[in-house]
């Protein structure tokens, strides 16, 4: 499916809604480059499952973890990585473990990662900042399908 | 009263660093090894060739802070370790190198956060700032402004919504083809473009608190980068200056109306984007005409060190808040 999204509120917007459709150890990829708005959907999705502390860019660390009463959010960013870093970090370890993972920058997991998951591309239209972002969404395996028919009831 | 000796180790990003720090101010050695030049090829920190050269490193350089500081290991009274913020597997090996040795020393372990050395590094510097005081922290990963009510006490005023001020440093230099690290990067194509020619937004700047937000600011640096380029008018120059000037304006306005605001007379500055030449002057210049002194540490202890961590630690020790040998590696902040 595919969105416009005309500011960075209605990213938000639309974070809450996906958060919807998203369950505990559920994987989402976030493509779309430097500025696009994926930070801005991960707060989104973060507050709507309750988050009320800070959500900002994991690039230096690389990974910030959301903690709430029921649930975890793993919020990873791979901008600065490639493949062969990922093994060193033990991303694996978390995605087995309980958590809602949201992956900015997944390319540099291509081959490693699982490749069930919501796939979220932000794109820019025209090359130009300043305009509306179009937000594609896709599953990658049928329990993910399932979602997007449900978040397409709610967009 | 005897000296106490801490032996400080630091490797929570690229440096592997060691230090020996008499009472928390005398900086006996101060050992770094940096990874920038293996880095730079990446365009920023690849984590594994991190950990890995400070595993190379680390013995290397503890024993150079040793005979630099002309020590024995048995001398010192205690180890201190960064434990936090920072790249987990980089953590990891200087706080199982700082266990191991305070086991086998049989001496205290003490635990420092990253940032809380950095704003320490000011200590070990001057002996004339007062308390209460405002803290900038500005690095790669954090941006915030402090309200210190000493060294080891102090709460947030506010922080980044988004990025770090380093990290749209960073992001930013990558995009215009400035290379890494990008704050020199950005200062020193700055010195030769002039700001202004463009207008790039001062972000929160009319806002009555102390949020910081710089992914906006990164967005429409890119942005305009983009529309010079397609009208055939791009100066990268004069492009890093005004993005520069726009986030250095911030930060400094932001400190002001905290130190007013707080009727401090001191501003601290700490973190790598401290070592900034246009931030630390343009605060020296906004409060000139104010009773507010700036401090900040010289650039070698700006960037990332262990001496910090060994003065940090000092404090603990004399408060005697030992960490147990349990004690684990943390990737975000608990307290900061």
């Amino acid at each position: 499916m595919q969105i416009l999204i005309y500011n960075e509120n209605e990213m938000e917007r639309l974070g809450e809604k996906i958060a919807r459709v998203l369950d505990d150890n559920d994987l989402v990829y976030l493509k779309g480059e430097l500025g696009a708005g994926k930070t801005t959907l991960v707060r989104g999705i973060a507050r709507a499952k309750g988050y009320q502390g800070r959500v900002t860019s994991p690039t230096f660390a690389l990974m910030n973890v959301y903690l709430m009463e029921n649930m975890q959010i793993n919020h990873f960013d791979f901008y600065r990585l490639n493949p062969n870093d990922i093994y060193d970090l033990g991303v694996e370890d978390y995605l087995e473990r309980q958590g809602l993972s949201l992956i900015e920058w997944p390319q540099a997991g291509a081959g490693i990662l699982p490749p069930e998951a919501l796939l979220v591309d932000i794109s820019l239209i025209d090359d130009d900042y300043e305009r509306e972002r179009r937000v594609s969404i896709k599953a990658q395996g049928s329990q993910y399908q399932r979602k997007i028919e449900e978040l397409q009831r709610l967009c | 009263m005897k000296d106490i000796l801490i032996l400080g180790i630091e490797t929570s990003c690229d440096e592997t660093a060691a230090s020996v720090v008499k009472n928390g101010r005398h900086i006996l050695s101060n050992v770094i090894n940096s990874q920038v030049q293996i880095h730079a090829q990446f365009g920023g920190v690849v984590p594994e060739v991190a950990s890995r050269q400070h595993i190379e490193n680390i013995a290397l350089v503890v024993d150079q802070a040793f005979a630099d500081a002309g020590l024995e290991y048995q001398d010192i009274d205690a180890v201190a370790v960064t434990n936090e913020p920072g790249l987990v597997g980089a953590l990891l090996v200087g706080l199982s190198f700082a266990k191991g040795l305070a086991w086998s020393l049989q001496r205290p372990l003490l635990a420092v956060n990253h940032l809380h050395g950095h704003i320490y590094a000011n200590m070990l510097e001057h002996e004339d700032i007062k308390f209460p005081a405002v803290c900038l922290v500005v690095s790669g990963g954090h941006t915030s402004l402090l309200l210190m009510q000493d060294i080891n006490h102090y709460q947030v005023l506010g922080a980044t919504r988004d990025d770090a001020a380093g990290e749209a440093f960073d992001k930013v230099a990558r995009f215009l083809g400035l290379g890494y690290p990008g704050g020199p990067a950005i200062q020193k194509a700055a010195q030769e473009g002039q700001a202004g020619k463009m207008k790039l937004p001062r972000v929160f700047l009319d806002r009555q608190d102390y949020e910081f937000s710089f992914s906006g600011l990164k967005t429409a640096t890119m942005n305009m980068k983009k529309k010079l380029e397609k009208a055939g008018e791009l100066q990268v120059c004069d492009l890093a200056a005004e993005f520069q000037q726009a986030l250095i304006e911030v930060l400094v306005e932001k400190s002001l109306q905290a130190a007013s605001r707080y009727g401090v007379e001191s501003i601290l500055m700490a973190g790598g984007v401290a070592a900034n030449q246009e931030l630390r002057s343009l605060m020296e210049q906004r409060t000139e005409s104010r009773k507010i002194k700036v401090f900040c540490p010289s650039l070698s202890l700006c960037t990332d060190n262990a001496a910090m961590i060994a003065g940090m630690g000092y404090q603990q020790f004399i408060r005697n808040c030992y960490a147990s040998l349990r004690l684990n590696a943390y990737p975000s902040l608990s307290s900061l």
